[in-house]
Parts: C-alpha cells; sequence; structure tokens
C-alpha cells in the first residue's frame, strides 16, 4: 500500500450517501456516478471519520467480523485505495490539512 | 469477508429500486418548499397562497427524518423556491445530512451569488422550466414579460458553477409545436432535457389546468417526430445511475422513470420507494396523487410512511389486478398514472379517456392495424382506418376528455 500508515481517512465531503439496509449508495456529484458498498465496505464506510489510518480501520473490522488479522489490514487497504482512486476518500495527515 | 465497491449505471441502479422497492424503502422524495411563485403559468396545478409553510425548524427536521428513513435522493421544487428566505439553510442541512440534491426552479432568481451558494452546498442538478425558444410564447405561459430572458440568461450562470442544468418543457396548446425549439436551444447549450405531455387538474381536484391541455389529435405531429424517436434516453455510460432513475441523457425526448425491471407489475413507484411532501407537511406518494397519507406537524414520517392506510392500499395494487387495463391489449403503448386515474376517472384502479386515446395513438403510431383500449373496447370500431387522415379524423370525432 502506498499511503503512510499515519495518514488518516476521510470522506470526501462533496459527496452524497446512504445507507439503506445495511448498504451504502455513494454519488460522486461530478460525473453522477454510483458507488455500492456491501455489509463490510459500509462497516468501514461508517467509521471513517478523519480520525482513524488503515490499521485502525482493520482492527475495528476485527473486532466485528470473523476475519483474520492479514485479511482484515488487506481488505482495509484495498478498499481505501480504491475510494480514493475514485475519489471518494481523501486523506488527511496526523498533524492536520487535507492532501489532495 | 471481502468488503466490495462497485459502481455501474443501469444494474446498479436496478438493484438500488429493487431493495427498495421491496422493502418500502422512501429512497426518493420530492420536497415542495412553497406554493408561492413569481410566475403565474396558465397550466400551473397549484395554489399559491401561503396557507401555513412549514417552518425552517420543520423543514429541517422533515431532513433529519428523511435521512433515517433511507433517503438518498432529494428534490425541492415549488412554487418557486427562491422565495423561501431560508432556501440556503435548509440546503446547508441537506448537504450536513448527505442527500444527493435536485431543485426545480423557473430560474429568474438566479444570480452568480445565488449559483454560487448552490454549488457550495453540493446540489446536484437544477431543472428549469422553459417552454419555448420565443419569448412571446413562454412569457403568454408564464405571464411574466421578459421571463423567457431571464431564464435563459440563468443558465450559462449555473453551468459555470459547475451545476449540471436540465430544461423541462411541458407541452400544451399554447406551444405544442414550440419542442423542436427548446430541442434545439437545449443541444446548443450542451444540456439535456424533457418534454411532459402531462397537464393536470389543480391539486384540489378542479379542472382549471386541463383548459390548456393539447387534444390527443393534435399531439399527433408530436407523436410522429422523428427526431423524438430517435433520441428517446439510452442506458448510456456510468451517468445514467444516479439521477432519480431518470437518465440526464442529452436529447431525452421523455422518459417515464419506470424503466426499471423492478417496477414490473406495479404502477409506478408512488408510495413504493417515492413520495411527495407538501409546503404544508402533507405526505403524499406523488405530487400527482394528491391523497394526503399523512401531516408531519402531527405524526413522524416513518409512521406515516409504514402504517397510512392510504400507502398500504397504494402498495397493494398489482397491474395484472386492475379490472380494465388488465386485459388491454395495448396495455405496453399506455402511461397509465394512478393520480391522474383518480382525478380524471375517479378510481385509483380504472381507466381514463385521456391514457387510453394516446395509447390507441402510439399503438398505431408502431403499427398496431386497429388499437383499442379495454376502455374502449365496447365500441364499434368497424369505422377505423390506418391512414393519417383517418386517423385524425376519428380521433376529432371522438374526442377524449379534452
Amino acid at each position: 500500500m502506498s499511503t503512510p500508515a499515519t495518514v488518516f481517512w476521510q470522506k470526501n465531503p462533496a459527496l452524497a450517501w446512504r445507507e439503506i439496509d445495511g448498504e451504502t449508495v455513494i454519488i460522486s456529484p461530478n460525473d453522477s456516478v454510483m458507488h455500492e458498498l456491501n455489509d463490510t465496505g459500509s462497516f468501514l464506510w461508517k467509521n471513517i471519520d478523519g480520525k482513524k489510518s488503515a490499521v485502525e480501520l482493520a482492527e475495528l473490522l476485527l473486532e466485528n467480523y470473523e476475519v483474520t488479522p492479514d485479511i482484515a489490514l488487506s481488505d482495509t487497504q484495498a478498499l481505501l485505495e480504491e475510494m480514493s482512486s475514485r475519489k471518494l476518500l481523501v486523506t488527511v495527515p496526523a498533524i492536520g490539512g487535507v492532501s489532495p | 469477508m471481502t468488503a466490495t465497491l462497485s459502481a455501474g449505471a443501469t444494474p446498479a441502479m436496478d438493484r438500488l429500486i429493487s431493495r427498495t422497492v421491496e422493502k418500502h424503502r422512501p429512497l426518493s422524495v420530492h420536497f415542495d418548499l412553497t406554493y408561492r411563485c413569481n410566475e403565474r403559468c396558465v397550466h400551473c396545478y397549484l395554489d399559491h397562497d401561503d396557507h401555513g409553510e412549514l417552518t425552517t425548524a420543520e423543514c429541517l427536521k422533515v431532513l433529519d427524518d428523511l435521512a433515517r428513513s433511507g433517503t438518498l435522493f432529494l428534490t425541492f421544487s415549488g412554487g418557486e423556491i427562491f422565495l423561501r428566505p431560508d432556501l440556503y439553510e435548509i440546503l446547508a442541512a441537506a448537504r450536513r445530512l448527505h442527500f444527493d440534491v435536485s431543485l426545480k426552479t423557473n430560474a429568474l432568481l438566479v444570480t452568480p451569488e445565488r449559483a454560487a451558494r448552490l454549488c457550495e452546498f453540493g446540489v446536484r442538478r437544477v431543472q428549469i422550466s422553459v417552454y419555448s425558444d420565443v419569448p412571446a410564447v413562454h412569457d403568454a405561459i408564464t405571464k411574466v414579460p421578459g421571463s423567457l430572458e431571464r431564464t435563459l440568461a440563468a443558465i450559462p450562470i449555473l453551468l459555470e458553477y459547475g451545476l449540471q442544468v436540465k430544461l423541462a418543457c411541458p407541452l400544451m396548446q399554447e406551444n405544442l409545436m414550440a419542442y423542436r425549439g427548446v430541442m434545439a436551444l437545449a443541444e446548443k447549450l450542451g444540456i439535456p432535457y424533457i418534454l411532459d405531455l402531462t397537464i393536470t387538474p389543480m391539486m384540489d381536484g378542479t379542472s382549471g389546468p386541463l383548459a390548456h391541455r393539447a387534444s390527443v389529435p393534435s399531439l399527433l405531429p408530436v407523436l410522429r417526430d422523428a427526431a423524438l424517436h430517435a433520441c428517446k434516453p439510452q442506458p448510456s455510460a456510468q451517468a445514467s445511475a444516479a439521477v432519480n432513475a431518470l437518465p440526464p441523457t442529452l436529447g431525452s425526448a421523455a422518459s417515464s422513470g419506470m424503466e426499471s425491471p423492478a417496477y414490473e407489475d406495479l404502477p409506478c413507484s408512488a408510495g413504493h420507494n417515492s413520495c411527495y411532501i407538501s409546503p404544508y407537511g402533507d405526505v403524499f406518494p406523488c405530487v400527482q396523487l394528491p391523497q394526503a397519507a399523512g401531516n408531519l406537524r402531527r405524526e413522524k414520517f416513518d409512521d406515516i410512511w409504514y402504517h397510512a392506510p392510504q400507502l398500504e392500499r397504494l402498495r397493494a395494487i398489482r397491474e395484472s389486478q386492475l379490472p380494465i387495463c388488465s386485459r388491454c391489449e395495448i396495455r405496453s403503448y399506455c402511461e397509465r398514472c394512478p393520480g391522474l386515474a383518480l382525478m380524471e376517472g375517479g378510481d385509483l384502479l380504472g381507466a381514463y379517456e385521456r391514457a387510453c386515446a394516446l395509447a390507441e395513438e402510439k399503438a398505431r403510431l408502431a403499427g398496431v392495424a386497429v388499437p383499442v383500449s379495454a376502455l374502449h373496447g365496447g365500441r364499434d370500431t368497424a369505422s377505423i382506418q390506418t391512414t393519417p387522415e383517418a386517423e385524425f379524423a376519428f380521433l376529432a370525432a371522438d374526442s377524449s376528455s379534452d
């Protein structure tokens, strides 16, 4: 994973989104694309608050789902990277400020 | 366990619609913030006097309730929404609650400053009513001299601030043949448009606006227009997924919004995964189905949405069980609206003249030799011919409710 472990993850504030029956739907406004998250993706999405790193999010996943630590971390990192590539997330340096 | 993220167009929207229809989640809500307006459109179905609009606090409470209930697509309309002095406060709350927000406006009051505020609050799309590209035609409908010029001046401003703009053109007697000009205007601006043949009675059921409705015979040139058939909405690209099930296709002629297979055997989305809220807090299945299910000043949204008998009855209706329409041989050409069936035919489950006459014409244009709706099935059809001249004469003689 290319993103340093010290960054926190934050939802792109421009997005529209809603969790409906455990699954999250996200609309990116500029291109009107709809994105869907499954149950575990929605769990991570709910916990992405600009104050947690990938490792911390993976730990939450580990506490709430039957999964090994390695898979929790790799799944979390993969999802964060994918969402970041789609501009659904931004990273926040631990000392403040939002990176592009 | 794998956390997944997927994106797509129609299949993603279809899944969302299926889920919300199945579980009756209010995915899409049309919320009129005011009925007051700075235009006086001849076909308008609203009483423009203020009979006690929801306060700012009440509007914000409604938004909280909707967000909790699962509403994602939220359309603010009116009346003219810019006449609400608290519009930005309401939009700011909608942004905080992560709604996907669209607005409907006549755009007369749009300025660069106001467009910037819309952008700031994450409004994604603005739909603007344009009745013609000819000022005299448009202004005669709105009854506001200079209104077309002001409305059109707003469009580049909104586009400059990154807002998606769509033109909506209701067609009536006064502007029936103006659609070509509106199409050209939209194409010149590079924005989508929608033509709408629906003119409804007033919300109190009185028929005043229907005097402006174009008769079915007069619609024949529109229905026959190859340009409209050539640019029907296409399931294009990713963008089509997110727009209240209405693809924002450039050149779209019309869309019922009911393309999703999730609506199969349902009359429409009203009460299943969409509803309408009036400026006074009344909750209706749809703006065209004015049977209030409850009022948000007295009841919580969820209590109305999940328990109102009016909505439960509506949800039980299946197209295949409609007493007349289920046996109609040209049903696939029909755009029957339950609300108009109630308002014009007096029966939510019934057939009504306008829909049947239009379906017959569409079927005829599609090549059905003797298209007769179930409503008209008992009539003598021996004299019906299929040449255009004869069609016109037949329809003129057998005039519908127009």
